[in-house]
């Protein structure tokens, strides 16, 4: 719909549902107040072609504005701030935030569970917690602009994913809007509970194509007492993975196991020119069990980090992926995607990762949970193609297993080849018949 | 039902020797672990995928419903095939595909005993983490149906944390691939989705399963105390103590002593209540968290914390906990297992109420649970044979369940909905939920010939009989 396309109608009964202030046309994410003025985004990142901006303030006005949707036959995008800007907004009619949903349905911190409203930020989140010495146990990037919405929707993660599972590990109860308008629920607000469908599981990272979460009850981990970051540094990323395989075969059980290559090291680093891959490995419990750590780890370990050294680094790898809009302006064009494979293929993933990098004469930027096969690989590119053609490169090389989602400007990436149409066809449609809910995009 | 070109069409396509259908045989797949029973009309053994997939073919174009049974050790009546029909049976396809130990995992046929696949990758120093306590003989297949838990699903999850992958015959018959050995797949979750759907949305004809290696050190304790209520209120002091177990089972007095006289564990006789306590990991941190445990178990007026001083003594206190069904099976004809959850902050109240339903009813009930995750098994001792005790039991463990609900919590947190528990739904859910559900299920199997009438209400309830949760709630607008 174009701005001209906008009807006085439609905007009447879009403010009748949600009050005047809070229907707005011809909104891009870019001018939206940020919760947080410091964060530093490329807001160029954030234009959206929409052409009117609501944000409900409940569940029921989210019923409202999609039963409308669905009579008017209107796109429908939903968002929160803006944290997961590398996924591109495409052609809709109605961009709808859940900024207003921050509500807390209940935290129960002795039960180690809390269920707040999707708006909710993961900073907001972990302020609520924090004073109980609790932690919501997923670290995307931008805590400050990530919503649980947000998350939920895209299945984002960041380092803790290595020790503390996804989001589908801990997220016990979701509550959304279908496509078509209907209110539903699955899971609840207790850690054990198989009554009913799991809809928890189909919703997150579904990116919004499925219904508008309005909330989400999680279970809570208690907050490490201490930690340290071991950092391990090698010539090669063969070098690094047997590192790698060596930690997975200790007993030890670290929060988080990140390889970063010697690019992505410099582009959080500038300062550090050598060329060297970093295993990370983020350890946590009393001195006897940091001591246990440093014998386990041994020789292998060049630097050991602390309180905010420590914190530094790990926000850094946090962040990663947002500083890539900013690096982007000095190349002619850049692909960012997440590459998830079994453990024993992150090898052949790299090396065929590698073949590009050479060839284009750019280092190749990977960090990544290599000890659950997640890479996060971007590339600085001269060819605009050149994800696709990664991916067929990949599709030779690497089994079934694997699958990629690319991010950053241009169209979602075709999924994976473990992909099943028939079947995500048919979920889609059962929740969002007439297809409001993004589903151009993705079908 | 149960026409002669119908089983001669099966035995095409099983084999001669793959096909029940004399009553007498037919009698031994009417039942699960559960109370209820219906025969089926047919029993397949089918060898394989292809087999499986045929089989649904057959039976969708007789418009013949099919329910699909593992060990049928399943306490929700989930392999009840109550409307008879095909009842396809799995214990022909009990072989492991696959170890792969290097991405720590194992793709498995559904009729592969749980137990069993732990024991085969033991020599790696392997293991499949859920663990219920019918491990010796509940299979894969039935696991994920149902999403099944156990005692160690405190710390490591249910079977749906454990699933990466799914083969899958749809109710058209066709086969589909969902995930794989990769711990996260783009796309929709369909592999989450489908744990758990009882055998409504397809027939899982393989599955590949995490597998984690072996703790380096393991601390068992047992916590005894005077009163269930030291005991129960011990539970929350423990998380509180920022410490998750591996496994947090609780035992009231009168199952303490039931099942000592079976078992001989070496529980005591005359406690009001013991914790079993697990925990595992790194050698340092397991001696730690094990000082901490006895210290909140004793502040919180334990009599006694013992520590087992070998794997036989470890053994010997989980045989006891493992083999408690049974053995209060010893002492009344029967007894009807619930499978409720509240927040663990509410098991002191919880158990005072269904010490009250017990007394209420004048029925026995043993409490043996899951206290870490407040996973509720009360069980309910009864004489089937009297019509007048089984609708009192029946009675006694909606009551249990309401009140679960009203704490903030679920009616089954792994033994599933099955026909036990659909017509409780609508006390958890509303219309709009399961009508939701309805749609995904209906997207999958339109005529409800898999599987037939589990999960969904076959009445509505009288609504006004629900209320929202009376447990404490801080609630914050707009932080």
């Amino acid at each position: 719909m174009s701005a001209a396309g906008v009807s006085l109608d439609l905007m009447r009964e879009l403010r009748a549902i949600c009050g005047d202030e809070y229907v707005t046309e011809r909104t891009s994410l870019a001018d939206q107040p940020s919760p947080d003025d410091t964060v530093d985004l490329d807001k160029s990142a954030l234009r959206s072609s929409s052409s009117i901006s609501v944000s409900p303030a409940s569940a029921e006005e989210v019923v409202a504005i999609l039963r409308l949707a669905n009579k008017r036959a209107l796109g429908v995008t939903p968002v929160g701030w803006a944290a997961n800007t590398l996924w591109p907004f495409g052609p809709t009619g109605v961009l709808l935030h859940i900024n207003r949903l921050t509500h807390v349905e209940h935290y129960d911190y002795a039960d180690l569970t809390v269920g707040v409203g999707a708006g909710t930020t993961v900073a907001q989140l972990n302020a609520l917690v924090g004073p109980d010495k609790l932690m919501f146990a997923c670290d995307p990037p931008l805590p400050e602009r990530a919503t649980i919405g947000g998350i939920l929707a895209t299945a984002a993660q960041g380092p803790m994913r290595h020790g503390y599972g996804a989001l589908r590990d801990f997220c016990i109860g979701i509550r959304f809007v279908t496509g078509d308008g209907r209110k539903a629920k699955g899971g609840g607000r207790v850690v054990k509970n198989v009554a009913g469908y799991d809809l928890t599981k189909l919703l997150i990272g579904s990116h919004g194509t499925l219904g508008v979460i309005t909330s989400a009850s999680f279970k809570l981990f208690p907050a490490p007492r201490q930690t340290r970051t071991f950092l391990a540094e090698f010539a090669t990323w063969q070098e690094a993975l047997r590192f790698r395989d060596h930690v997975l075969r200790s007993p030890l059980a670290p929060i988080c196991l990140e390889l970063v290559s010697p690019r992505a090291r410099k582009l959080m680093r500038p300062e550090m020119t050598e060329d060297v891959w970093v295993v990370c490995v983020r350890g946590s419990g009393s001195d006897a069990v940091l001591t246990r750590y440093r014998k386990e780890l041994g020789s292998a370990v060049t630097r050991e980090l602390g309180s905010e050294k420590e914190a530094e680094i790990w926000r850094a790898i946090e962040n990663f992926p947002m500083s890539l809009p900013r690096v982007s302006i000095t190349v002619d064009h850049w692909c960012y995607a997440t590459i998830n494979v079994p453990i024993s293929e992150v090898g052949a993933a790299i090396q065929v990762l590698e073949g590009f990098a050479t060839a284009d004469g750019m280092g190749l930027i990977i960090i990544g949970r290599v000890g659950v096969g997640v890479l996060l690989v971007a590339h600085l590119a001269s060819a605009a193609d050149l994800m696709a053609k990664v991916v067929e490169a990949m599709a030779h090389r690497i089994s079934r297993d694997c699958s990629i989602r690319q991010h950053g400007p241009g169209k979602v990436f075709p999924l994976t080849p473990t992909h099943l149409p028939s079947s995500t066809r048919a979920v889609k449609h059962a929740l969002d018949p007439n297809n409001v809910l993004r589903g151009r995009e993705l079908f | 039902m149960r026409s002669s070109a119908l089983i001669q069409n099966l035995r095409a396509i099983a084999g001669r020797d793959a096909v029940l259908d004399r009553p007498e045989d037919l009698m031994l797949y009417e039942y699960d672990g559960g109370v209820r029973k219906h025969k089926p009309d047919a029993v397949v053994f089918p060898q394989n995928t292809e087999q499986v997939s045929r089989i649904v073919k057959l039976a969708a174009s007789a418009g013949i419903p099919i329910v699909p049974r593992g060990a049928g050790t399943g306490l929700s009546g989930g392999a009840i095939p109550v409307q008879g029909g095909i009842l396809i049976a799995f214990s022909r396809m009990n072989r492991i595909l696959e170890v792969d130990a290097e991405n720590m995992r194992a793709v498995v046929q559904p009729g592969v005993v749980n137990q069993t696949l732990s024991d085969s990758v033991a020599h790696l120093g392997l293991y499949f983490a859920p663990d219920p306590s019918s491990q010796k003989a509940c299979t894969i297949g039935g696991n994920v149906a149902e999403n099944s838990g156990g005692p160690h699903t405190l710390m490591y999850g249910v079977t749906v944390n454990h699933v990466t992958g799914l083969e899958v015959v749809l109710p058209t018959g066709e086969v589909v691939q969902l995930g794989g050995k990769a711990a996260e797949s783009a796309g929709y979750d369909l592999t989450g989705f489908f744990v758990g759907s009882e055998g409504t949305l397809g027939i899982v004809t393989a599955a590949t399963v995490k597998l984690l290696r072996r703790p380096e050190r393991i601390a068992t304790l047992l916590g005894i105390f005077e009163t269930v209520d030291d005991g129960a209120k011990t539970v929350s002091a423990i998380t509180a103590a920022g410490i998750t177990p591996a496994a947090l089972e609780m035992l009231d007095g009168w199952t303490l002593q039931t099942v000592e006289a079976f078992c001989h564990a070496g529980y005591p006789l005359d406690a009001g209540a013991v914790l079993l306590i697990e925990l595992d990991g790194l050698a340092e941190l397991v001696e730690e968290q094990a000082d901490v445990v006895r210290e909140v178990c004793l502040r919180q007026h334990a009599r006694e914390v013992r520590r087992a001083r070998d794997e036989t003594e470890r053994a010997l206190l989980w045989k006891g906990r493992k083999n408690a069904f049974g053995a209060l099976g010893r002492v009344a004809p029967a007894y009807y297992s619930q499978d409720g959850v509240v927040p663990r902050t509410q098991i002191p109240a919880v158990l005072q109420f269904i010490g009250a339903v017990s007394k209420k009813y004048g029925l026995r009930i043993g409490n043996i649970f899951h206290a870490g995750d407040g996973n509720l098994h009360p069980l309910i001792l009864f004489d089937p044979r009297d019509p007048k005790q089984m609708e009192m039991v029946t009675q006694a463990g909606k009551d249990i369940l309401l009140y679960c609900i009203n704490a903030g919590g679920s009616i089954t947190g792994e033994h599933g909905i099955g026909i036990e528990k659909r017509d409780l739904m609508p006390y958890l859910f509303s219309d709009g939920d399961l009508s939701v559900m309805q749609s995904l299920h209906d997207a999958f199997n339109p005529k409800s010939l898999l599987n037939p009438q589990k999960i969904f209400p076959t009445t509505r309830m009288c609504m006004e009989t629900r209320g929202p949760a009376s447990h404490p709630v801080l609630v914050q607008e707009g932080m």
